[in-house]
């Protein structure tokens, strides 16, 4: 664990979305740890984690991906920082898994041609801030409060599942969304469906499946209370907010509800210029929240 | 050949495929008492023909071909609540991935095409460019899977909105990639990886 | 009597929720003969019986009526207070104004009007009251054991360490019951018999304890703390003091082909035979009925080799008679057969499963006796057909049991723990075998108990499929089982080399007989009937008798000796005295009237009414009248009801008081 320092400094790996489709997730990150003035250095020639597709089909593969990634991230100095949920789980699961297998291992070594260096430590960018940057420091480092914005946060399956790997909070009642963003002032809602699955990699062979599974997502950040959804998953983000108007159509039921990354929400709150935060990106526009809570 | 009566001996219960299955996902398939938790939280259950928990029945059983045929083992979403609530610690996740893998391997008839090849070329995306091309991964999958006009309306706004990266570059770093591939591929026709 | 107290309780707010207390007071006071009256909130507590015995010693009060709960619950308490002023206890009667009255009714004046009714009667009954005293009867600190199995050793061990002397009737040649033709047994996989025959060996040594083996009761008569049972020693053949145990005369034998049934017929004995290597005692018995000397007088090789002279052919079935004073019922269990019954019979048979006629279909006990070191195979198992080692075997559980429509409606408590021991038995012997069995539920509450059942799955390889058989029969060589897999949802079917049938736990043949013999109740299912369920659960409504082990009901090892133990303590309890003290709430026979139509005999169910001969001083018989003995009868009064000359009657409740008490309404 890294002590508590005055200056935090972090390698950090992106993941393909976040240079494409989630791209406003890497800006509003970026811009975050900025005005936090926590170093943030990406890993040169980093590669797909292999995500779900990977593993699914070829657990060899997905492991052998990942283990590339921690050694390439040695070249940098820091724990290594992820923002995507799926690359986390990716890298921490193979962690464990090289760690109980020796044969695994060996096999993986010869993959790579090179010995393992898998020690990296791994953190997502929620136990960065809670954890080693502090609560309080981000309490304290918050220029426009978010108050009057009722977030639902949405954990989605692979931030806590499964249990023992991730080790970031309970797998069955997580707070610590909740803790980081309560820190801006918003409010959080209660709300049933903060860890069910969102229909994941289906959205591109099977979209009914998200429409389906994503429509009872946020039916239940409605029901809730909640003004707008937070996520840490680009996976998330895109079945919540990209494919919400045909959930609308296919459900007969209006939600209009905007899904921010937790970065973008952060960063406005850390006086972050708003035309670093992506929010045109979003396919569900922000905007008129924002100026109803006075918060553009 | 759901339904279809199922004769149990030594020559019809494939435990060797059992033992493999076990060996792949680390995890033990005799555990499960049928208990149904697994089903219970399923998101993807009411997609699936058979249910995760009768998946397991039937491994149990060594019904390879059952399993494997079916397309209720694509339709797992990997979301891991079966193998985090599973009273008995048996990692479910992990035996679908198994069997998939196996099926993969397999090239047997699986009603589940699509998913398949969703999963094939993702992979192959990862081989020829390093990280993930998400438009190309699209506009294939819509080629090859017939469906051109899939998400067709989406197209522009996406691309409008900065979401559509239509180039992409292939990483520095693609020969050591290309090298992990070929070695796994080696590790496999020498019979020392599964 | 006329200085009678009237106590009404509030019970709390119990009562006087309901009733007005005060009122049925002062109107109890208004009685004739009521000397005293009071309401006071918990009669039952420490004050109130102060308030009690306050009350008697100022009042001088001769009868005591306690208006409040149900005597069930606190009579003895308020007898005991009354004893401690000097009053007679049986002179202290209950008026139940709580469960009879203001637990029942909601209207206050109508509760009321009736708790003062209650009162009323009560006082009229007490009037009449006669003061009784303890009835004591004496002990014969000797106890009968029926039954040699490890329930019937058990207590024998317990009761004879404890310093008294125990006579157990054993029907077979040796002692050991069904646990001594177990291979292993479970949770632990000890050796049934090397756990079992010290035991056996201790209960032969025993000075205190007598065996008799080959035996049977013949009759019981009396009461707790006195039965005089008879039993008849069957003839063996062979003289007990003199044979040493040789064997030569089994060896010698001509008949060798005789079934065993010891070993399920798997196996075969001589004429003159013990059931088992290691049988206690150690002397063989020659079955008459198959024994070529007994039925055409050719032969008596066994006499011409016998060394010390030992075999006896003349030798005659002997009359025991014991003196006990408790009796302990241990005579364990017999395996459901799936045979046709007879027409009307209450269980059906398995036509389904052939009714018994597959070779290569058997049950539990058989599979004990295949897997047993000392069994007819040496411990192979091998197909009662054709001897062949099977590879594939199927085990079925619950045949019979949980079938309410076959006749069997009980759950056999014991079969799910065989069944997975059976497995894992198999396992070990025939390695490249495989065992499938088909359940309903694993039911596996003990100790260790669910552990050992998922190491059979997760361990030993077996396949547990849930779902039941609908049909076995003969293919070739194989048995076809067409079952369900109730997960999956489809038919399954096995060609099986055996099959393996958990058949229902049944009392023992005769269940029915003996119980009528020692007077006590059995189920529909002949297992005896304990006194109560939870709370009296190894004794008889039958005073002096207690029960242990399976013939209660299905019990696995555990459970059958902490049972017998518990009968131990019993009867323990009861030879810790020299005297009995009983309640003398007992039918007396008024024997001028008495005719001796001996009616209340035949109704009597405790069998407490004998005839008593009346005759005058020159010894001739005037007549014959009943006799009711005070430490038998239970104070049930049918006997007074039945009698038509009202020649009986319970003392505290004779017909006059009945009377009264509804004369006073």
């Amino acid at each position: 664990m890294t002590p508590a320092k005055n200056i935090l400094n972090y390698s950090y790996y992106p993941g393909c979305s976040l240079h494409a489709s989630a791209k406003e997730y890497d800006e509003s990150t970026r811009g975050l740890f900025k005005a936090l003035k926590i170093g943030l250095h990406e890993v040169p020639d980093w590669l797909c984690c292999g995500a779900t597709p990977a593993h699914n089909v070829d657990e060899l593969l997905s492991l052998s991906l990942c283990a590339k990634n921690l050694e390439l991230s040695n070249k940098v100095d820091g724990d290594l920082a992820v923002a995507c949920a799926a690359c986390f789980s990716r890298l921490k699961v193979t962690q464990h898994r090289l760690a109980e297998n020796e044969e695994k291992r060996h096999q993986v070594a010869y993959a790579l041609d090179a010995p393992l260096a898998l020690d990296k430590p791994v953190k997502h960018l929620l136990e960065i801030l809670a954890a080693d940057f502090g609560l309080d420091r981000l309490a304290a480092a918050v220029q426009k409060p978010l108050s009057g914005l009722r977030v639902a946060c949405y954990y989605g399956c692979l931030l806590t599942r499964p249990p023992d790997v991730p080790e970031l909070d309970d797998c069955e009642d997580p707070s610590i969304m909740e803790r980081v963003i309560g820190a801006t002032g918003a409010e959080t809602v209660s709300w049933s469906h903060r860890m069910e699955c969102c229909g994941a990699n289906f959205t591109l062979s099977r979209p009914g499946v998200v429409l389906k599974l994503s429509g009872e997502i946020l039916a239940s950040a409605k029901r809730g209370g909640a003004d707008c959804i937070m996520v840490a998953c680009p996976l998330c983000h895109g079945n919540l907010d990209i494919r919400q108007k045909e959930i609308e159509e296919a459900s007969g039921r209006h939600y209009g509800m905007p899904v921010f990354y937790m970065t973008q929400l952060l960063a406005l709150a850390a006086g972050v210029s708003t035309s670093k935060l992506g929010f045109g990106s979003m396919m569900v526009s922000p905007e008129p929240l924002l100026k109803a809570k006075n918060l553009l | 050949m759901k339904h279809s009566k199922m004769t149990l001996s030594a020559e019809t219960m494939n435990l060797g495929f059992v033992k493999k299955v076990e060996q792949l996902s680390g995890s033990s398939v005799r555990r499960c008492f049928q208990c149904g938790k697994c089903s219970a939280g399923c998101p993807m259950r009411s997609f699936m023909e058979h249910p995760p928990n009768r998946i397991v029945r039937l491994l149990q059983l060594g019904q390879y071909e059952r399993v494997l045929a079916g397309r209720s083992i694509w339709y797992c979403a990997s979301c891991e609540t079966c193998t985090t609530r599973c009273p008995n610690k048996v990692d479910l996740a992990a035996i679908m991935d198994a069997l998939r893998k196996l099926s993969w391997d397999a090239q047997g008839p699986s009603k589940e095409s699509l998913v398949q090849l969703a999963n094939r070329l993702f992979i192959d995306n990862i081989r020829t460019y390093g990280r993930q091309y998400e438009m190309r991964l699209a506009a294939v999958f819509n080629l090859k899977s017939g469906k051109l006009l899939k998400d067709f309306m989406l197209g522009p706004s996406l691309f409008t909105k900065g979401k559509l990266k239509v180039f992409h570059k292939k990483n520095r770093n693609i020969g050591e990639i290309e090298r992990i591939f070929s070695r796994i591929e080696e590790l496999r026709r020498k019979g020392e990886a599964t | 009597m006329s200085r009678i107290g009237v106590f009404v309780c509030h019970c709390g707010e119990n009562i006087s929720r309901t009733v007005d207390v005060e009122k049925v007071a002062a109107e109890a006071g208004r009685l004739f003969g009521v000397a005293y009256t009071c309401d006071y909130k918990y009669m039952c507590s420490d004050p109130g019986q102060n308030l009690l015995k306050k009350a008697v010693a100022e009042h001088k009060l001769e009868g005591i009526v306690v208006a409040a709960c149900s005597p069930r619950m606190h009579e003895k308490t308020f007898r005991n207070a009354a004893k401690a002023a000097g009053v007679n206890p049986f002179l202290c009667e209950m008026a139940n104004i709580r469960e009879h009255c203001s637990w029942v009714h909601e209207d206050r004046d109508e509760a009321t009007a009736k708790a003062i009714d209650i009162v009323t009667m009560m006082v009229e009954r007490v009037k009449r009251n006669k003061k009784l005293q303890p009835i004591t009867v004496p002990v014969t600190k000797k106890a009968l054991i029926i039954g040699g199995g490890i329930a019937g050793i058990q207590s024998a061990l317990d009761i004879a360490d404890s310093g008294h002397q125990v006579v157990l009737v054993e029907r077979e040649p040796s002692i050991g019951g069904h646990m001594a033709q177990l291979s292993e047994t479970f949770p632990t996989l000890d050796c049934s018999q090397c756990i079992m025959t010290p035991k056996m060996v201790d209960v032969v040594n025993h000075p205190n304890i007598t065996l008799h083996t080959y035996s049977e009761i013949e009759a019981v008569e009396g009461y707790i703390g006195n039965f005089q049972v008879k039993v008849r020693k069957k003839a063996r053949s062979v003289d007990m003091a003199k044979c040493t145990g040789c064997g030569i005369c089994m060896a010698k034998c001509p008949q060798k082909k005789i079934p065993n049934s010891f070993d399920k017929n798997l196996g075969f004995r001589p004429a003159i035979y013990v059931p088992f290597p290691q049988a206690v005692p150690n002397t063989p018995v020659i079955d008459r009925e198959n024994c070529t000397w007994f039925k055409t007088g050719k032969c008596g090789v066994c006499q011409k080799v016998c060394g010390p002279g030992a075999v006896d052919y003349t030798q005659e079935d002997e009359i025991v008679v014991e003196q006990v004073g408790a009796v302990v019922v241990a005579t364990g269990f017999q395996l459901y057969d799936i045979g046709p019954k007879p027409a009307g019979s209450p269980i059906e048979g398995y036509g389904e499963f052939g009714y018994g006629t597959i070779p290569d279909v058997i049950d539990g006990l058989t599979f004990e006796r295949l897997a047993s070191a000392s069994g007819p195979t040496g411990g192979k198992i091998v197909r009662p057909s054709d001897g062949a080692e099977p590879k594939s075997v199927v085990f079925v559980q619950c045949v019979g049991s949980r079938a309410r429509e076959k006749g069997i409606s009980y759950c056999s408590k014991i079969c799910c723990m065989y069944t997975a021991k059976h497995t894992m038995l198999y396992k070990h012997k025939v390695h490249d075998g495989q065992a499938y069995v088909f359940f309903m539920d694993a039911r596996t509450p003990g100790k260790g108990y669910d552990e050992f059942w998922r190491r059979s799955i997760e361990e030993e390889e077996a396949v547990y499929i849930r779902g039941m058989v609908s049909r076995l029969y003969q293919k070739g060589d194989k048995v076809v089982v067409m079952g369900s897999d109730v997960h999956i949802g489809v038919q399954v079917e096995i060609e099986a080399d055996l099959v393996v049938l958990a058949t229902a736990v049944q009392p023992r043949e005769g269940a029915d007989t003996l119980a009528q013999k020692l007077g006590i109740s059995y189920d529909k299912y002949h297992f005896y009937s304990e006194a109560h369920a939870k709370l009296r659960p190894v004794e008889c409504a039958t005073a002096g008798i207690y029960l242990a082990g399976a013939c209660q009901g299905p019990k696995d090892i555990p459970d059958t000796v902490s049972q017998a133990s518990a009968a131990a303590a019993k009867v323990m309890t009861l030879f810790a005295r020299n005297e009995l003290e009983r309640e003398p709430i007992v039918a007396k026979v008024n024997e001028r009237f008495c005719v001796g139509c001996l009616a209340c005999r035949k109704v009597c169910p405790y069998g407490a009414v004998e005839e008593k001969e009346i005759r005058d001083r020159n010894g001739n018989l005037i007549k014959v009248v009943a006799y009711v003995n005070p430490g038998v009868c239970g104070g049930c009064g049918t006997c007074q009801a039945t009698c038509p000359s009202k020649s009986v009657e319970l003392d505290g409740y004779t017909d006059e008081q009945i009377m009264a008490m509804i004369e006073s309404l």
